[in-house]
């Protein structure tokens, strides 16, 4: 095998690990980064995006519209849910872990008895390419275009609209916000339903490629948690950064040694960074400013 | 020796430079007030003696030995003591108990109720003793703090503006207490805004502005400085509001 | 007053609800109730109440490390996993003879007190705390499940204990304690009952002492102001560590007690779901007391017993709905709440409120 190919396979498999942590970390990072809230039913957002995507895609609908239908019905259930749950505890963070935990064990056992311990997939699109000896997947490219997108929409999103605006100045000074004539309120509902939205939008990006049960968002909330962790409260100087270097860790040891060792570098890698870094790289990046 | 001595000490927050080559040093037995106007660095060169801010560069010494880096606990090991501007009380817990957390280790458990009945008579909160601490009124509140703080007979004790939102009289009262403190031998550092709280307690005084050490002297020297009444009249014209803290400099 | 008096006044102190002849002559009745109670029962039921009394360890640890200290800790289960695991390996590969179930209990409890003393480490010197302290403890928790469900090549076995992948670990002896004439086997049945319900009680007089103790004042006194707690001179990651250290070991003998009771222990015990319940058998009760945290897991556990009936999954959606309703509803937890609602007319203030 020549440098070439060898050189692809590490690009692509971290490009492969790249986008699943941002995609599964950024909704998790919205939430936290902006309310201060940990969203234990995250996992639960993710596996409701998919069986959306998959119940619609079966429907009929195109799979690119059946994703984003995904996103949707979970950002909307997000919105649902802050207004019902999480409204009520915002000076109360652990009990917001708590109850979102509550939520979520409601979700999963919900699911299994409402639809069954599986539900059957859609294909993974496109089929896949050649580079040297290995075929790789071309779905895995477009979900890590896609984990691109998400993030540049992001960063859009919270520079160069109104509400990303009005969010930021929530976020910063509460008080000031209001008597601005920001509905806090609103801003809060929006974001947490955005949160929920790209936990839909992972999970519909995702369904193709795996089995659907009800617990399959336990697949996704380890590493969303490891990412945002390691990336602190900032979705751009944190996650974005977090997810390529834990990209890195994870793609190495997983080549080495397995997907399971994949993991356990990750949780090492975390374990290391906490300790030297206990807020994060972005609390790093930011800490001057204080 | 002097028993705190910071050396040139620096703490910079990206491009604001907070403390600014701070020399300060207090002798055993003094009480030094730090005064200046909102923002001049008092509450962060707290923070640094104290140890929960690390400084930029520069040392501290107390009592001679260099305790730069050193952990916060440690330091209060070490015979430092303090008690903090908005009162950090435990408020679900009972008056007693709070006393019994600060002194628990300071007494043989035998005499320990005793001691804290003492304390209890001597901050007034003897009737309040099984109330919780977050119910106490808010005088009550910084007096309770006062009191785990000197309980811990400390060589240096740190006041961040002891006598905020009390009455003249609470504030006169709290005066003479730290005088009686100050016979018995403790050293004394405290922010503070009330110029009558200064004058009747301080033996020198250090006013801060804009990180740096702006003077130094008696009260007498300080008031007769017309350069620091400018700096406050400066800072009464930038924000209006300024006047309306208690006892300011030129009320 | 001697060291021994001062010790046992510590049963009851301002960390403990209960106190005075009243309390204890009601904590006797029950325990006499609770010793009674066998002779009314048949072996079979006496046994599956064994299996409730197992998880009140891991509950009573949580309540100390969240209620009294303030740091939630959702790694509960990994405890109990890595103490049920290590039992399993050593009493598979050495044997019940000569009362070494027993030994293997204290090395299996100490195997999750070192992991614990490891990972608190790094947390708390790290001064995580908060969300954080939470979404770690998960993340470990979740990691080794993931890594017990692959063992299930011949090639993971540890001595003669296969580890066994997601099926888990089976056949393993059970608690034996060496008696002359004859080991007694302790089945679930009435002999396990009696030394898991003593077991019990040193525990929870123990941690009542301890949180009355000078250790429990700067306990409490973290969970109110950590900060405020340093600046009296603790240094309150020690206290932090030593506190999940505890938890982590009665996490962990719950683990034991669990695996030698069933004989089994699989990685979904760790899980996710299994993680969760800890969570709400301590808040649905009265987190930040012993008593309120004992009395509200047994019922929180009978409650699921009887739910279960109808399938576990219907069980789990009522935890959920009872979590979420607790956090929302009456946030200081159950007991907590019907004991105002019943004293308002009597009396103007309990422990809790605030």
């Amino acid at each position: 095998m020549d440098v070439g190919t060898l050189a692809f396979s590490a690009l692509y498999q971290f490009g492969d690990a790249f986008a699943f942590l941002v995609l599964s970390a950024c909704g998790l990072a919205v939430i936290f980064g902006m309310m201060g809230v940990i969203n234990l039913a995250h996992g639960e957002f993710i596996m409701c995006g998919a069986y959306v995507t998959v119940s619609a895609a079966h429907a009929g609908l195109p799979l690119p519209l059946a994703i984003v239908l995904g996103a949707l019905v979970a950002g909307m259930v997000g919105a649902l849910v802050e207004i019902v749950v999480v409204r009520h505890l915002y000076d109360r963070p652990l009990d917001t872990i708590v109850a979102t935990w509550g939520l979520s064990l409601i979700g999963t056992q919900g699911t299994l008895i409402l639809l069954g311990s599986t539900m059957a997939g859609v294909g993974t699109p496109f089929g896949s390419f050649q580079v040297g000896a290995y075929s790789y997947s071309l779905y895995r490219l477009v979900l890590f275009v896609m984990a691109v997108v998400v993030l540049a929409g992001l960063y859009a999103l919270f520079n160069w609209t109104r509400f990303g605006v009005m969010a930021r100045a929530t976020i910063q000074v509460p008080h000031m916000a209001a008597a601005l004539g920001v509905d806090t309120r609103r801003v809060y509902s929006l974001t947490f339903a955005l949160g929920a939205g790209l936990a839909g939008l992972a999970g519909g990006l995702y369904a193709p490629t795996m089995t659907l049960v009800p617990t399959m968002g336990t697949t996704f909330i380890m590493e969303a948690f490891v990412t945002v962790v390691v990336g602190g409260a900032d979705v751009f100087l944190g996650t974005a950064p977090a997810a390529a270097l834990l990209a890195v860790v994870k793609a190495t040891m997983t080549s080495w040694y397995g997907q399971l060792f994949g993991q356990i570098g990750l949780l090492v890698a975390v374990i290391v960074v906490i300790r030297v870094l206990p807020r994060g790289i972005s609390g790093f990046l930011l800490r001057e400013r204080a | 020796m002097p028993l705190i001595e910071t050396r040139a000490l620096n703490k910079r927050f990206g491009g604001l430079h907070v403390t600014n080559n701070v020399d300060l040093a207090l002798e055993t037995g003094e009480v030094h007030c730090l005064i200046g106007p909102n923002g001049a660095g008092k509450s962060t060169l707290f923070r640094l003696i104290l140890g929960e801010h690390l400084p930029s560069s520069g040392a501290i010494l107390f009592a001679g030995e260099d305790i730069t880096a050193l952990k916060s606990f440690q330091r209060i090991r070490r015979g430092m003591s303090v008690k903090f501007q908005v009162p950090g009380i435990f408020k679900a817990l009972s008056v007693r108990q709070n006393l019994e957390i600060a002194m628990q280790h300071h007494y043989e458990p035998a005499h320990l109720a005793e001691e804290i009945d003492k304390l209890l008579a001597f901050l007034n909160l003897a009737a309040d003793a099984g109330r919780l601490a977050g119910n106490l009124s808010h005088g009550q509140k910084q007096w309770l703090e006062i009191g785990m703080a000197i309980s811990l007979k400390p060589r240096l004790l740190l006041l961040d503006e002891p006598t905020a939102g009390m009455s003249p009289e609470e504030t006169h009262a709290t005066g003479e207490m730290i005088q009686r403190l100050n016979a018995d031998g403790m050293t004394v550092l405290a922010v503070e805004h009330d110029m009558a709280f200064v004058r009747q307690v301080a033996h020198k005084v250090t006013v801060l502005h804009l990180g740096k050490v702006f003077a130094q002297g008696s009260i007498d020297d300080i008031v007769a400085n017309e350069d620091v009444a400018a700096i406050y009249l400066g800072q009464t014209t930038a924000h209006a509001t300024a006047h309306q803290q208690p006892g300011g400099l030129h009320a | 007053m001697n060291a021994l008096t001062r010790f046992l006044r510590r049963l009851e102190g301002p960390q403990t609800l209960g106190r005075g002849p009243l309390f204890w002559a009601g904590f006797l009745v029950t325990l006499a109730a609770a010793c009674a109670y066998p002779l009314f029962s048949d072996g079979y039921t006496v046994g599956n109440t064994v299996y409730f009394f197992t998880w009140i360890f891991m509950a009573l640890g949580l309540c100390l490390i969240w209620g009294y200290g303030g740091s939630l800790s959702f790694g509960q289960t990994a405890f109990f996993g890595i103490a049920g695991y290590s039992y399993g390996i050593l009493t598979i590969n050495f044997g019940a003879a000569y009362g070494f179930t027993f030994v293997a209990l204290v090395f299996a409890v100490a195997v999750a007190a070192l992991f614990a003393a490891l990972l608190g480490y790094f947390l708390f010197f790290g001064r995580i705390s908060g969300v954080f302290l939470g979404i770690v403890t998960l993340s470990v928790t979740l990691v080794l499940e993931r890594f017990m469900a692959q063992t299930a090549g011949p090639e993971w076995r540890i001595g003669a204990a296969r580890l066994n992948g997601f099926n888990g670990m089976s056949n393993m002896p059970p608690l034996t304690l060496p008696w002359p004439g004859g080991d007694i086997v302790l089945f679930p049945d009435v002999e396990l009952y009696y030394v898991v319900l003593a077991m019990l009680v040193v525990v929870y007089l123990g941690l009542r002492i301890l949180v009355n103790s000078p250790f429990g004042n700067v306990l409490v006194a973290i969970r109110e102001n950590p900060e405020r707690a340093e600046m009296l001179g603790y240094d309150i990651r020690k206290y932090q560590l030593g506190t999940f250290v505890i938890g982590a070991a009665l996490a962990g003998l719950s683990g034991v007690l669990y695996t030698s009771w069933g004989q089994y222990i699989t990685p979904s015990s760790m899980g996710m779901t299994a993680a969760a319940l800890p969570i709400v058998w301590v808040a649905v009760g009265g987190r930040s007391d012993l008593t309120t945290t004992l009395i509200g897991t047994v019922t929180v556990l009978a409650v699921f017993q009887a739910l279960t009936i109808h399938g576990s999954q219907y069980a789990l959606v009522v935890m959920g709905v009872m979590l979420v309703l607790t956090v929302l509803l009456a946030p200081s937890g159950l007991i907590f709440a019907l004991a105002r609602l019943v004293a308002r007319p009597f009396t103007k203030r309990l422990p809790g409120d605030a």
